[in-house]
């Protein structure tokens, strides 16, 4: 009977790792094992340019000081396009959320559909549209000539602008839909308080509804701004050599270059530098003081 | 090269794919590669059985090769004619990014999937250098004997025993009269600053660097790195003025014609095509010279089937077949004496520059240096890639 009872003791000690294992699992083959390949890479050396896998584990670390003073100028850039495209997205998502949230009424879903609908179309083909409407003889350039506001010579693609523009158009929706969630979850009543405590409604949205509803902003920005930084896509078509980024980078090492040591220092260089941003952001916009 | 037979159509107007339908079909192509090799892996047996005369060679075979670089007719025909089941991929669309997918499975002695893969030149001599390939059954292809003299002896395959080229082509410029308002003649017109962020050039580093080096006087067939340099420096200052707009894989065709690009680097057979539906489209070998390059065939080092990659290649060097074909790509053919063949499919082409270009152009055309270093080619690649700014 102890017996018994110390197995079914033991069973519920052990269930929530039992539970547990198939993430933990997935984590350690699908994370853990690529990250520290990833690492191993990049601090081996590549004793023959055609034979990228047979790399020599070195603790060769200048090859994070190579890629760094090599590439900063993209990873620079890649960091403030994608911290521009993060900041635009809250500023079209926020309101966009914010109606569909509050003045939607019956009409949210088919609203929301809205959003999502354009990203039933893969990625590179939305991009390469993009390059259509903002070619240089295209309808769009030729009217904002005709305005005067671009010069007769002057284009929207390859620019910084386009590249930019790129990346906010398709990471919107992911700005959008967690905003959304974290408004929809907000009670009206707490609105309607503030507003019989005399708030104007500038004032209750200011005190009530944009801190409750900042859970959403951080995970729309983690979402936006993640993707974006390692993004090659936009500014591979929208952009010039000139604005290329990290991940235009990575790729050309990667599969032109096969330096798999560089490609690989590049890429954890640009994991610990998010991380880095991730924490701050989270120490400034963090979720812990806004549940508290 | 860099996919570069985009969008090719047999019969003129309406018949292009579009950017979109391209890339959708090379989605597929890919996902038949993988289908072909898990099919086809169990079944190379078949190779050893098959006979040598036309329509009893059976079995089954794996082609790689670029999109849009054959005439759909000329498959079914060879499946026909051979009784060959044939596998044909289009998903070959880079030189270095065949090789990066590729390499694992080349040096581990895996069966990749095809048989036939149909790498530029350079990239055939590498994989010949690497033993990736092996040696063509030219017993059994009786018609490799069709070869244009120019090809044989070529510097990426002295003995001829390795490879046979698919097609052969020119890069010069391509140019969109109404947006550059003039003729071009010279290389020197892309660094013109009235073309300013409206100039595409290759990402095939040998095709853009090749034609940036003949433009300083360089001679590209023997070039070295150091050599290069005005070239590159020249290059690199241009792109630092914002005078180029991008690097493009095929993509450039698109560019051309929206006038996005005023003149860019571009290759023969695609402008052949695309003046078709655009006549302000002009190509040109550059008065300080052109490049020359070839795309061969290769029989992967893995792979069996020696009946049916004979039978294949066979097929395609027989002068009929072989007008058929170059006819739809409107490249170089590498097949001697299709002239009047090409002539009784459509008079005009025989006497396209394009596809049988004057002596003076030819005299103009160049290869990129063939023997060029392990070292060299690293840093080439690397200088590129800083131009292009990744």
């Amino acid at each position: 009977m102890a017996g018994a009872r110390d197995t079914g003791a033991r069973r519920a000690r052990f269930a929530p790792y039992g539970l547990l294992s198939p993430g933990v699992l997935w984590l350690v083959l699908f994370f853990l094992v690529p990250v520290l390949t990833l690492a191993r890479a990049s601090l081996s050396d590549r004793p023959n340019r055609f034979l990228p896998s047979e790399l020599d584990f070195s603790w060769n670390f200048s090859n994070f000081g190579d890629a760094l003073s090599q590439y900063s100028e993209q990873f620079i850039r890649s960091f403030v396009y994608a911290g521009i495209a993060t900041a635009l997205c809250i500023a079209i998502g926020y309101p966009l959320a914010y109606v569909i949230a509050f003045r939607g009424g019956r009409y949210k879903n088919l609203l929301l559909g809205l959003v999502v609908i354009p990203f039933f179309t893969t990625y590179l083909i939305r991009t390469i549209a993009w390059k259509t409407i903002l070619g240089d003889e295209g309808e769009v350039v030729s009217v904002l000539r005709s305005l005067g506001i671009l010069g007769a010579t002057q284009g929207l693609l390859a620019t910084p602008g386009a590249v930019i523009g790129g990346l906010t158009y398709n990471f919107l929706p992911f700005m959008v839909l967690p905003i959304y969630v974290s408004l929809e979850k907000i009670d009206r009543n707490l609105v309607a308080a503030a507003q019989d405590l005399y708030s104007t409604p500038a004032r209750a949205f200011w005190k009530v509804v944009l801190p409750l509803s900042l859970p959403g902003v951080f995970a729309g920005s983690l979402l936006t701004f993640i993707p974006a930084s390692g993004d090659f896509i936009n500014a591979q078509f929208l952009g010039s050599p000139k604005t290329a980024m990290i991940g235009n980078v990575v790729q050309n090492q990667f599969l032109v270059q096969l330096d798999y040591p560089t490609a690989a220092a590049l890429s954890i260089t640009l994991m610990v530098i998010i991380t880095f941003f991730v924490l701050l952001y989270a120490k400034f916009l963090g979720t812990e003081e806004l549940t508290g | 090269m860099t996919a570069r037979r985009a969008r090719r159509a047999s019969q003129g107007r309406g018949s292009g794919l579009s950017r979109r339908q391209f890339l959708t079909r090379g989605g597929a192509a890919i996902g038949g590669v993988a289908l072909g090799s898990a099919v086809l892996g169990s079944t190379s047996a078949f190779a050893s059985i098959g006979g040598q005369s036309g329509g009893e060679t059976g079995g089954k075979l794996s082609v790689l090769n670029w999109p849009l670089y054959i005439d759909k007719k000329s498959k079914g025909l060879f499946e026909d004619e051979t009784g060959v089941d044939l596998k044909y991929s289009e998903s070959l669309n880079d030189n270095n990014e065949f090789f990066a997918k590729y390499q694992r499975q080349f040096s581990q002695d895996e069966y990749p999937g095809f048989d036939i893969a149909v790498p530029t030149s350079w990239m055939a001599k590498r994989l010949i250098d690497l033993g990736y390939v092996q040696k063509l059954p030219l017993d059994a292809i009786p018609n490799a004997a069709n070869l244009a003299p120019g090809f044989q002896g070529a510097p990426w395959d002295p003995t001829g025993e390795y490879t046979l080229p698919w097609q052969t082509g020119m890069t010069g410029i391509a140019y969109n009269l109404d947006v550059t308002g003039r003729e071009l003649t010279s290389f020197s017109d892309l660094y013109d600053k009235k073309f300013k962020n409206k100039v595409g050039m290759l990402l095939e580093m040998r095709d853009t660097v090749g034609l940036a080096c003949q433009a300083e006087g360089i001679d590209t067939a023997t070039v070295t790195y150091k050599q290069a340099q005005p070239a590159l420096d020249r290059l690199q200052k241009a792109v630092d003025a914002g005078q180029v707009r991008r690097f493009t894989g095929n993509d450039y065709q698109d560019d051309l014609v929206d006038g996005n690009f005023a003149a860019c680097v571009g290759w023969s057979g695609d402008v052949a095509q695309l003046l078709i539906d655009n006549d302000a489209l002009r190509f040109v070998i550059p008065e300080e010279g052109g490049m020359r390059w070839a795309d061969t065939m290769v029989w992967v080092s893995t792979a069996k089937r020696q009946a049916q990659v004979a039978a294949w290649m066979d097929y395609f060097y027989d002068q009929a077949n072989a007008a058929r074909v170059a006819a739809y790509v409107q490249y170089i053919s590498p097949v001697d004496g299709i002239a009047d063949d090409l002539t009784a499919i459509d008079p005009a082409l025989s006497s396209s520059p394009l596809i049988f270009p004057p002596e003076d152009v030819q005299a103009r055309l160049k290869v990129f240096n063939q023997e060029l270093s392990k070292k060299d080619e690293e840093k080439f690649d690397a200088r590129f890639a800083e131009i292009t700014g990744s």
